[in-house]
């Protein structure tokens, strides 16, 4: 491939979609930071300076120290690899759990599916926030736990938008014709369906992630997940927001905009895939 | 027609009483499996066996599971939630005195985001990926992804700290004014029908923060909601036909916001009980004292009791929600008659 068409394809693709290339490049940016965490951070994500507490953005802490005296740069910068090593882990979970779910109730149908429903009743009556909560609180809060919990309470989601794909395919031609070749099911759910399957689920995929990302940092926030010292974005907003009253503003503050910004950016990712992957827009040129 | 109405509440209620139970269930196996121990917290570091052995029983922690839970599902057949591990009051009376309290702030937020978010979606879907187009949907997006908490505490620091606009985020009502006696258990309405001016006053300004911020996390998914739902309405076949026949702009505005009724408010049934849920955060940010702290505090502390009723809440709220929008629906839609 040539330097020039390796440089158009992204460019193809941020004019296609301006959303995708804006979101792709935040969270490209954030994954930057969480590879080269100990190379660009000026200090130790738990490096105390004790005498040098709750100091305000400056020459030496460029975003201020904490109320142990911590740099809040080092720690914000740190504290993305807290947010991949839940995201892409629980991302995991959910695709491996909930993608072979729902190929498997939407073409087998019977006692699975109808269990498969069931659950989504519940889970779509039950606030995920507080499912999320309740489990942390009961099981420990260890990053392993809260992986667990996010990428178990998020497959559901996966298995609904493949389950409703698998329906609309069962009776395609294709598949008919995979069938009456006296392919095993286990062939033609893999080969066949699955690849037709779960376009609409690649699309979901970053959202969820946000939403993992957003969801770990909020039980950090209350106090069930990550704790402090650890470098977790939602465990340093916790730290800070005690301070927002007396002032020193940048101890919640910039955990807070980083894990927003991440967010936003995983939320765009999606945004732009489903543009890309909609082939109604694409037809209509717009 | 009232017969039409009367067998599907009746169909409705009836479906939903094994969700209701399933999630009742589902939460009291959780809780109780997990590594908490509410009678050690209860019981303090210092107490012996035979204390600890007396306030588990008392519980009634140590029957099987089963049992206890056969056992909690009668007494809730007899309106009976129980009592309050941490303060000993019943659980009915803690949800009677929160709820309004949590549900005075969602209803305000989601009828402002709908305010906000249908004409702003409708507006947009009039022209996909026009400039107007493009700006909400960014809007919407950076709003959906500002953690709700961490939005809590900026709007304090600039308001309360920086600006001074705002009262301190210390609960509902300042300190020095005396609440009106509770009729409803809506402070707006309890202060309006006892004249009580300088109460009124003090609400209006504790609440401006919570539910700008609360308003803002809802209208973001209502924009996205309500602008695919109308581009949907407006490439349809019949909208299609009206402009073909030569009818103004407005009147085919009014047939497109006619058609995208049913959908967006169901979509705003399903907003108003995760926002329910949602409010815990806002409420512990602004030390608001309603139903979200009250349910955040009782799964921090394993008070199985009010845990437990807390759900049991949601459940049944998101059950009254559903079956009034599908209701509203089918008033709307005398399509939908058939299906029911």
């Amino acid at each position: 491939m040539s330097a020039v068409t390796a440089l158009a394809w992204p460019v193809g693709v941020a004019r296609r979609s301006p959303t995708f290339a804006v979101g792709a490049a935040l969270v490209g940016f954030f994954l930057m930071l969480a590879v080269l965490a100990d190379l660009i951070a000026p200090y130790g994500p738990t490096q105390a300076f004790p005498y040098e507490v709750l100091k305000a953005p400056g020459a030496k802490f460029l975003l201020g120290s904490d109320g142990n005296g911590m740099d809040i740069l080092s720690r914000v910068i740190h504290g993305t690899r807290y947010a991949f090593g839940i995201a892409v882990p629980a991302g995991a979970i959910m695709v491996l759990l909930g993608v072979p779910l729902g190929v498997l109730a939407g073409y087998k149908g019977g006692v699975l599916d109808e269990v498969l429903l069931r659950i989504l009743d519940v889970l779509r009556a039950f606030p995920s926030i507080i499912l999320a909560l309740a489990v942390v609180a009961a099981t420990g809060a260890s990053l392993v736990n809260v992986v667990l919990v996010i990428g178990f309470l998020d497959s559901p989601i996966f298995a609904r938008i493949v389950r409703a794909e698998v329906l609309a395919l069962r009776h395609a031609t294709f598949v008919r014709a995979a069938v009456a070749a006296g392919n095993p099911p286990w062939r033609v759910m893999a080969v066949h369906i699955l690849p037709n399957a779960i376009l609409g689920a690649t699309a979901q995929l970053p959202m969820r992630m946000a939403w993992a990302v957003r969801i770990s940092a909020t039980l950090a926030f209350i106090g069930v997940g990550i704790q402090a010292p650890a470098p977790e974005w939602g465990a340093m907003i916790r730290q800070g927001a005690e301070f927002v009253i007396s002032g020193e503003w940048w101890v919640a503050t910039f955990p807070g905009l980083a894990l927003m910004a991440l967010v936003l950016g995983f939320n765009l990712l999606g945004d732009g895939l489903t543009d890309i992957l909609d082939p109604r827009r694409k037809a209509t040129g717009k | 027609m009232p017969q039409v109405i009367a067998r599907f509440v009746a169909l409705r209620l009836l479906v939903s009483v094994p969700v209701v139970l399933g999630i009742l269930f589902v939460t009291f196996m959780l809780i109780r499996i997990g590594k908490q121990d509410p009678v050690a917290m209860l019981a303090g570091p210092l107490a012996d066996a035979s204390t600890y052995q007396m306030i588990r029983s008392e519980l009634e922690l140590d029957r099987p599971l089963l049992e206890q839970f056969a056992v909690y599902v009668k007494r809730l057949a007899h309106g009976d939630l129980g009592r309050s591990w941490q303060g000993g009051s019943p659980v009915l009376n803690e949800i009677v005195t929160h709820f309004p309290i949590t549900l005075e702030l969602v209803v305000l937020a989601v009828g402002l985001a709908a305010l906000i978010g249908i004409p702003v979606g409708i507006r947009a879907a009039t022209r996909p990926n026009g400039w107007f187009d493009q700006l909400s949907r960014f809007g919407a997006v950076t709003a959906f992804s500002i953690p709700t908490y961490w939005m809590g505490l900026m709007a304090i620091l600039i308001f309360f700290y920086l600006l001074r606009w705002a009262p301190p985020p210390m609960g509902r009502l300042n300190l020095e004014v005396v609440a009106p006696p509770v009729i409803t258990g809506s402070l707006l309405l309890d202060s309006l029908l006892a004249g009580n001016w300088a109460a009124l006053r003090s609400y209006a300004a504790q609440l401006v923060l919570p539910v700008a911020c609360f308003t803002l996390v809802a209208a973001a998914p209502t924009i996205k909601q309500t602008r695919a739902i109308a581009i949907e309405v407006l490439g349809s076949d019949y909208i299609r036909f009206a402009r073909a026949s030569g009818f103004s702009r407005a009147t085919i505005r009014r047939m497109a916001l006619r058609n995208s009724l049913a959908p967006i408010l169901t979509f705003l049934g399903t907003e108003l009980t995760s926002l329910l849920a949602a409010a815990s955060l806002i409420e512990f940010i602004f030390s608001w004292g309603g139903l979200g702290q009250l349910g955040l505090n009782a799964i921090l502390q394993g008070d199985f009791a009010v845990v437990q009723g807390y759900v049991l809440v949601l459940a049944l709220f998101s059950v009254v929600v559903f079956l009034a929008v599908d209701l509203a629906v089918l008033l709307l839609e005398p399509r939908s008659h058939r299906r029911a």
